[in-house]
């Protein structure tokens, strides 16, 4: 029991956590595409229909390459992870998908999973981003 | 200045005996160094101002031209033979000074003379067109048609015209024949207006050899012989230049004029040009580097006052691989730096740096229509051991799942696991609602239409997990498939990521299913124990079910077949319970005996007596 109850306080952590994440991520991708960087860790990674992309230089020079989108997301999911799997670093995993629009491209449906990892500061928690997975539900057909 | 000369180009009309004195006059002018600064300061403040100066003259011209052909009185016959006889006597002039001009000094003092002459002899050509055309073919076009070659003096483009100078009768009246006989790709015709005119700015302007001489030496100090690179930022403040009070004011044609022909003649090899900090507002000068420098890879342009990206396009032929913008107000017409490189692209497809900033990708940019990378089916982040243990993970699990009872999964999972299902849900769509079977809970069917975008069910601790896996449909998971991506890795967690298809059995109808999964693992030394689980499940486009059927199996699958039947299923569970062999052993041993349960269960039994089956072969 006591452990459901434990349980349920980092459920709804990470719910709170999940959903303002990302509402953020998506607008600042649309619309304020240069600061996307900023909520990435320093070593994060993305993998990018299954492009390795590692690093903050080398994730700021991909997104500026990438054609301005229009996202619209359908469903979120998100969990705690395990403390023993992450070294008693405060960690949740979001779970997206929904329709993306890129420029000059066709509409395409994707998935797309994050590890975020708690940043205590004096004021408030961030969460930044350790790990970004993206990818297109119809990739064999491109 | 201008109004006197014009009432000199007057004057010459009426009287002979003026007319030869003043090409004499000028001729002292020349001479005279105070004079000809003076002149040139002048001319440097009209250009600073708008074009109407330049209209003024040349309405001037039309009315003068007008005024003598409107005369046609006896009195006045016999001046306009002579006026033909004088151009007569220019030419042969011109010719002769252009054959032995650097021989001697004298010769030059009758150059002078022909440039007096040629102010009186130029057209300007005036082609209206809008900012859609391409004015590169547009010039081509009329080079083609027009019957008598010529060169351009002065060219200026804009978006909505071109504008240059031709300097003698014969080109002017070849360019008027050809008027709105060139069409756009609109079918359009496109007139051409060919009027008399003054000098061009540059020919007004034209250097003396001793300011070529003195420009040839600042730039020879200029230029780098290894790199072939040639820096002539804040030429205008270059010393040995100021000392010889040469205004190298690069906006000025005529100045540009003059160190494109000296790039052309003395650094015939140049690669990089840096022209930064000279206040350049407009490339219409820089036209001619295309011709007269098109080997050139690097330009630098940056700290000027360009306006447009479109001045650009007045350099299209050049082949630059890098390029310097920044610092001009260009650069923040721009919404981001995407479009930016975008627009740059255009005109210079090859380029890789800009900015001093490597572009990425520039075979994709090269391409119209910009495409996205190309996705990857499988990619490891981690070592070939993580490699073969998320594949070996990945056939024990989905064996399990597959077969009739998944009481195994038990022992994959951590004692506090969660884990939870993600369907979207449509109520417009029939074919989702078929989702239903999912949600076998009571309380779930009674809120059935309160679902309104999605339903999630998290689950925890490890009973829970599977009691809830066990309740979901019979599975048949096509191994082919499958996409891993190792989305993340620590030395004692692992976050991969499958996607794939699956049909499901034991409904109404059998049907095709489309899932992702996200796992995270603990590692152990040889195993892995889940503590997270999402499951995402959707129905697939008919493409990705064609298409997944189509591609071949990876070869660490290659013992496997792509969809075990449920009769095979049973044999394997049954198998590996009574053999105490792992799962995909078992399945292995009756994929060896063709199926044939009796002749396998043969041959383990020789084997196990010879003691010839690993200890790893069995399960824990």
């Amino acid at each position: 029991m006591a452990l459901a109850v434990n349980f349920k306080t980092y459920v709804d952590q990470a719910c709170r956590a999940a959903e303002e994440f990302v509402n953020i991520y998506y607008e600042t991708m649309d619309k304020r595409r240069h600061a996307l960087v900023r909520l990435y860790l320093d070593k994060a990674t993305l993998i990018w229909n299954g492009n390795v992309v590692t690093g903050l230089e080398a994730l700021a020079n991909f997104f500026e390459m990438l054609p301005s989108s229009e996202f619209q997301i359908n469903m979120l999911d998100c969990q705690p992870v395990h403390e023993q799997a992450t070294q008693c670093q405060t960690t949740v995993l979001v779970v997206t998908s929904g329709v993306v629009k890129f420029d000059g491209n066709k509409q395409h449906f994707f998935n797309q999973n994050f590890l975020l990892t708690a940043q205590s500061t004096p004021n408030s928690t961030v969460w930044k981003i350790a790990s970004d997975c993206f990818r297109f539900q119809d990739w064999a057909s491109i | 200045m201008c109004s006197n000369e014009r009432k000199q180009g007057s004057f010459r009309y009426t009287g002979t005996t003026n007319a030869w004195q003043s090409p004499m006059g000028r001729k002292k002018d020349r001479v005279s160094s105070l004079s000809y600064a003076g002149k040139r300061t002048d001319h440097y403040e009209h250009t600073g101002h708008t074009i109407l100066p330049f209209k003024a003259q040349s309405d001037g011209g039309n009315l003068e031209m007008r005024a003598v052909l409107w005369n046609p009185s006896v009195r006045h016959t016999p001046y306009v033979g002579q006026h033909r006889s004088r151009e007569e006597e220019h030419m042969e002039d011109q010719i002769h000074v252009t054959a032995q001009r650097d021989d001697k000094p004298e010769q030059r003092e009758a150059g002078q003379f022909t440039e007096d002459g040629e102010l009186g002899s130029w057209f300007k050509v005036t082609v209206p067109c809008g900012r859609k055309y391409d004015k590169t073919q547009l010039m081509n076009s009329i080079h083609s048609l027009c019957s008598v070659p010529f060169t351009p003096v002065d060219f200026h483009c804009d978006k909505h015209r071109i504008q240059f100078f031709v300097p003698d009768f014969r080109i002017a009246s070849a360019l008027k024949d050809i008027s709105y006989k060139i069409h756009n790709e609109y079918f359009q015709k496109i007139p051409i207006f060919v009027n008399p005119s003054v000098a061009p700015y540059s020919v007004q302007n034209r250097f003396t050899k001793e300011e070529m001489e003195q420009l040839k030496l600042a730039m020879r100090k200029r230029y780098d012989v290894s790199q072939h690179a040639l820096c002539l930022k804040k030429l205008r403040f270059d010393p040995d230049l100021m000392k010889n009070n040469i205004h190298m004011i690069l906006n000025h044609r005529s100045c540009m004029a003059a160190t494109l022909q000296i790039i052309q003649e003395n650094f015939p090899k140049l690669l990089s040009l840096n022209l930064s900090s000279n206040k350049l507002f407009q490339l219409d000068s820089l036209i001619d580097v295309v011709k007269k420098a098109p080997q050139l890879k690097i330009l630098n342009l940056s700290k000027n006052m360009l306006r447009t990206v479109w001045e650009l396009e007045k350099m299209k032929g050049l082949k630059l691989e890098q390029l310097w913008l920044e610092g001009n107000p260009l650069c923040s017409t721009f919404p981001d730096r995407s479009s930016y490189i975008r627009a740059v692209l255009e005109c210079f497809p090859e380029l890789s740096y800009l900015d001093g900033r490597k572009l990425l990708l520039p075979t994709v940019m090269n391409t119209q229509e910009r495409k996205l990378m190309k996705p990857c089916k499988d990619i490891f982040m981690g070592s070939e051991v993580i490699k073969n243990q998320v594949h070996r993970f990945l056939r024990e699990y989905y064996l399990m799942y597959d077969s009739e009872e998944r009481q195994g999964l038990l022992n994959i999972y951590h004692d506090q696991a969660c884990f939870s299902l993600t369907i979207p849900f449509n109520p417009n769509d029939p074919d989702l609602n078929s989702m239903y079977v999912y949600f076998k809970d009571e309380n779930d069917m009674k809120n059935f239409k309160e679902f309104h975008i999605q339903r999630q069910l998290l689950k925890y601790t490890k009973q829970d997990i599977v009691e809830c896996l066990r309740g979901f449909p019979q599975t048949l998971h096509a191994f082919s498939s499958f996409q891993v991506n190792i989305c993340f890795q620590m030395e004692t967690m692992l976050c991969f990521s499958v996607c794939g298809l699956f049909k499901e059995e034991g409904t109404p109808k059998e049907c095709v299913r489309a899932f992702m999964r996200i796992f995270i693992a603990l590692l152990g030394s040889s195993n892995m124990y889940i503590v997270n689980d999402q499951l995402f499940v959707r129905n697939p486009s008919s493409e990705e079910i064609n298409s997944a059927f189509v591609i071949p199996s990876p070869t660490s699958y290659s013992n496997f077949k792509l969809v075990l039947s449920q009769e095979q299923q049973r044999m394997v569970q049954a198998f590996s319970t009574q053999s105490g062999m792992k799962l995909e052993w078992s399945q292995k041993c009756l994929e060896d005996n063709k199926w044939d349960y009796a002749r396998a269960a043969e041959v383990f039994t020789m084997l196990q007596t010879k003691c010839k089956i690993p200890k790893e072969f069995f399960k824990q």
